[in-house]
Order: C-alpha cells, then sequence, then structure tokens
C-alpha cells in the first residue's frame, strides 16, 4: 500500500513525538538510529498492506501494534539509558536517566534531591581547593563571636571574622568525597529502582 | 505478586533469550525477528519494545548490526550474533535446559501427588 498524504502526515506526527522523547534522554545520534529503525519498521509494514486496504484502519493497527510513542521511548530509556547507568555506574548516564525520571512528579523530587547531594559533595570539594587561594574568605564566618556562615564568602563582610585554618581542606575534602560517594550510591539505587519500575508490568 | 506480573516477568525475561535463539541460524533485520516471533510464541505485546531490547544487545557487543539500502522498499537495519553473543546463547541453552527440566520433574511429582 502506498500512503496517502495523510497517512504520510499522521507517521511524521508519530515519528516526531518519539524523536521529542528519545532525544530528551539520549544522545542525538543514537536518538536518529532509533527512529530511524521505527520508520523502516512501520514503512516496511505499510509496504504490505494490501493495496485498495482502508488505509486510516491499516495505519493505526500497525503504530498500536508498535505501541503508544511514548511506551516506545519508555522501553528505550529502560533497555538502553537505565541499563548503562546501572550496569556502569558511570555520571553521565546517570545523570541522563535522572534527567528522565525527572518528567514524572515523583522522579523530579527523587532527582532533585539527588542533584542537592551532588552540588553539595562538589561544594566542599570546591571550597578544599579554594582555601590555600583565599584563606580569609573560606572557613566559618563569625560575627560577634556567633557563627553565622559557613564556607566562602567573596568579599567577607564587615564585622565578620573568618576562622578555621588550613585543616579545614582534608575535612573539606574528606566530607565532600563522603557526600559525593553516598549521593553517587543513592543515585545508582535510584535508578536500578526506576529501571524496574520502567521495565515493570502492571501496577499491583 | 499477582499472577499477571509474574506472567509478565516470565514473558520479559525469556524475550531475550527468543531473540537470540531467533538469530542463531542467520542474521535478520527487525521487523523479520518480530514475525518469526510472533509466528512461534506470544512473547511479543508491543511491537517498539522489542528494538530498544535489540539496541540494547548491540550495544553489550552480543549482537551486530548493519543497514543494508538495496534490498526491500526500504533501508532495513539487520541483526546478527557476534561471537560473545553466541557464547552468551550456549550459556543460556545450558541454563535453561536444566532450569526447564527440574520445573518439569517438579510439575510431574505435583501431578502425581494430587
Amino acid at each position: 500500500m502506498k500512503l496517502s498524504d495523510a497517512g504520510q502526515a499522521r507517521v511524521r506526527g508519530y515519528l516526531f513525538i518519539l524523536h521529542r522523547s528519545l532525544a530528551s534522554f539520549m544522545p542525538g545520534e543514537m536518538a536518529r538510529e532509533s527512529l530511524r529503525e521505527v520508520e523502516s519498521h512501520i514503512l516496511e509494514r505499510v509496504a504490505r498492506v494490501e493495496d485498495g486496504a482502508d488505509e486510516k484502519r491499516a495505519l493505526e493497527q500497525i503504530l498500536e501494534q508498535l505501541g503508544p510513542p511514548l511506551k516506545v521511548a519508555q522501553a528505550w530509556a529502560a533497555e538502553i539509558t537505565f541499563d548503562e547507568a546501572v550496569a556502569t555506574g558511570r555520571i553521565s548516564p546517570i545523570l541522563r536517566a535522572l534527567g528522565y525520571a525527572a518528567m514524572s512528579v515523583q522522579g523530579f523530587f527523587a532527582s532533585l534531591a539527588l542533584f542537592v547531594g551532588y552540588v553539595a559533595g562538589f561544594s566542599f570539594v570546591a571550597m578544599a581547593l579554594l582555601k590555600p587561594i583565599f584563606p580569609n574568605n573560606v572557613g566559618v564566618h563569625l560575627r560577634d563571636g556567633i557563627p553565622v556562615a559557613f564556607g566562602a564568602i567573596f568579599p567577607v563582610p564587615p564585622g565578620t571574622e573568618v576562622i578555621g585554618g588550613y585543616v579545614l581542606i582534608p575535612i573539606f575534602l574528606f566530607v565532600g568525597a563522603l557526600v559525593l560517594a553516598g549521593t553517587h550510591l543513592a543515585a545508582r539505587k535510584f535508578v536500578a529502582w526506576w529501571r524496574g519500575r520502567l521495565r515493570g508490568p502492571v501496577p499491583e | 505478586m499477582s499472577f499477571e506480573n509474574w506472567q509478565e516477568q516470565l514473558r520479559r525475561g525469556g524475550l531475550e533469550f527468543a531473540v537470540l535463539l531467533t538469530l542463531s541460524g542467520s542474521s535478520r533485520y527487525g521487523l523479520d525477528i518480530i514475525r518469526h516471533l510472533e509466528e512461534s510464541t506470544d512473547l511479543v505485546v508491543n511491537e517498539g519494545t522489542v528494538y530498544p531490547l535489540l539496541a540494547r544487545l548491540a550495544q553489550q557487543g552480543i549482537l551486530d548490526t548493519e543497514w543494508v539500502s538495496d534490498e526491500g522498499p526500504h533501508p532495513r537495519k539487520y541483526y546478527r550474533l557476534t561471537k560473545p553473543g553466541r557464547a552468551r546463547l550456549d550459556a543460556m541453552k545450558q541454563h535453561w535446559d536444566s532450569f526447564s527440566r527440574k520445573l518439569d520433574t517438579l510439575a510431574r511429582q505435583s501431578e502425581r501427588n494430587s
């Protein structure tokens, strides 16, 4: 069967939604390759439909067998992005997986908490690196003997005293590494659980 | 776990094995794999879930891929087992033989006892 303009528009619409979904969590080249394969599948199926058949009905049946584009994208996320994140534990696929999970409400809050964890860990490491360069700006900030802030402040407000010498560097490094390791472990566990959810079938 | 969940997990677990078995003879393109699975099993519920599985297997080096454009009306992406893929399939077959034999024995014992 040869597709009419309306049929082609229906296929383009399906592929457009699928591409948008895939591109949100996949590297561009992989998203294009995946899309090309799905397009080839649809066109192949269409070519097998006898001439004179009801185009709209045949096309809807083909797309229904393939599954809704968001569901297909979800299957890709579970198999590729989440699988890579779980298997390798590398930061880049984990962040891509978290970005995908963040598109739902529950995933958004979990991803936000993990993002805050990563930022906090990196902040401690950054403070350790900044301490030798700006010794008078990094430390515990006191006003009238009461701690009011902790970290690096530029410039130090008048009337504020900064305490804590170079001994803070190993402490910052230790805490930073601890926070990063803890956050990363939690992110891996979350991504593994989310992958199970994506692959998991019928909610109980 | 409900019966539907158990059934679905069984189906998903079997799909990867079935895909590798389908490719054990010769290379095939996506729709060809799906049609073969549909003819001989009921493992394919949504056709769109087979492609991500194929992509993962290719990413893991279990399958090799090649686009062929001069064969059908549209370019087709062919999949074939790699050497590690064949080794994995052999290991899966062995495991499956032992697994299914034990379950069969249990099922027969249960039938005799009931």
